[in-house]
């Protein structure tokens, strides 16, 4: 279909994708089970879904410092340059969801495209 | 009106963000079958993407499910406040087990912004409608992300890819739930140091770190300011 990555064999990926479908339902299918039986206002969901967030909080700063594949041809300054850009834009316009993607992503490409054409 | 809803900023960010994640699929040198079929399954962009990320880092097995269904386990609160929409309505309670499938952070506040005015018997059909919207948008997304990453000129993909990221960065940092915030913010700061230190088990630990941290911090904040 199309290439295939060195460390991944051909069937490797199916049967971790199936795999990793079936501990997402899990979620799904756990709180539609318990959805009658728990108050969702309880500790034990607060806590949970703080784990939640601060994974992956981890994971969306770990994307930005320390990125594996293609974002790892990219130069640190730049991906922080314009995530810091997009957080200003964002508090700027009250929290704005689309602007402040808008702006961090328009900010690397303009980055990337300088360095690309050896301007910085 | 579920069709209609579905039309709007939520398709738009779903079809953007998964266009991200269609070249990122392409860039870990995957292929488009697995980049559809992960994001029906998975219908979770965090959870897809360390999905991706675990595939190309050749983790433990063990290791990458944890991280998987921790990036994901915000399907377990987000369900149990979700379902009992449904309980007014016969078909629509009939259906719950396919709806939680369709449920995404887009498809969830979708619904629940037009509760108040949709009757239980109105808000299977509603939700059936922009649900499929959203995952129409997503697959096409997505195709069109892993097609176009090979034509495109290396800043536009590697932008692309950056898309998925710095976007549920910022549906976060949006967030009202202080809590959820401190969380936010101490698994910003730990997660890659604790990545330095051991990058395969990385995420879970910065969760449960982050998040408890977040969750007592809060409580603490309540105290002091009464």
């Amino acid at each position: 279909m199309s290439t295939v990555a060195g460390n991944v064999s051909a069937l490797g990926p199916w049967a971790l994708l199936f795999m990793a479908i079936a501990v997402t339902y899990l979620w799904r299918g756990l709180g539609t089970v318990i959805a009658a039986r728990i108050d969702p206002e309880s500790r034990f969901l607060q806590w949970i879904a703080c784990v939640a967030y601060g994974l992956l909080a981890a994971l969306i700063s770990r994307i930005v410092f320390l990125p594996v594949g293609i974002l790892e041809k990219t130069e640190l300054v730049d991906r922080l340059g314009a995530s810091i850009f997009g957080f200003v834009v964002f508090y700027l316009f009250k929290k704005h969801i689309g602007l402040g993607t808008l702006s961090a992503a328009g900010a690397l490409m303009l980055l990337v495209w300088a360095r690309g054409q050896g301007i910085l | 009106m579920g069709f209609r809803d579905g039309f709007s900023l939520p398709a738009f960010m779903v079809t953007a963000s998964m266009l991200g994640y269609g070249a990122m699929v392409h860039s870990a040198g995957m292929s488009l079958p697995i980049a559809i079929v992960s994001t029906m399954g998975i219908w979770g962009l965090p959870g897809q993407v360390a999905f991706i990320e675990y595939v190309l880092l050749g983790a433990p097995i063990a290791s990458m499910m944890i991280a998987v269904s921790l990036a994901n386990m915000r399907f377990l609160p987000m369900s149990l406040s979700f379902v009992p929409l449904f309980r007014g309505s016969k078909s629509g309670w009939r259906w719950r087990y396919l709806w939680v499938q369709l449920m995404s952070v887009n498809t969830w506040v979708g619904l629940m912004r037009r509760v108040p005015e949709l009757e239980p018997d109105q808000r299977g059909p509603f939700y059936a409608g922009f649900s499929t919207v959203c995952m129409i948008a997503g697959v096409g997304g997505v195709s069109i992300g892993y097609l176009m990453a090979e034509t495109l000129p290396f800043f536009v993909t590697v932008t692309l890819v950056f898309v998925n990221p710095i976007y549920f960065a910022f549906v976060f940092a949006a967030m009202r739930v202080r809590a959820c915030l401190l969380a936010f913010g101490a698994g910003a700061v730990c997660g890659p140091l604790i990545y330095l230190l051991t990058p395969e088990w990385s995420l879970p630990i910065s969760g449960v770190i982050a998040g408890t941290v977040g969750y007592f911090a809060d409580q603490l904040l309540k105290r002091v300011r009464g």
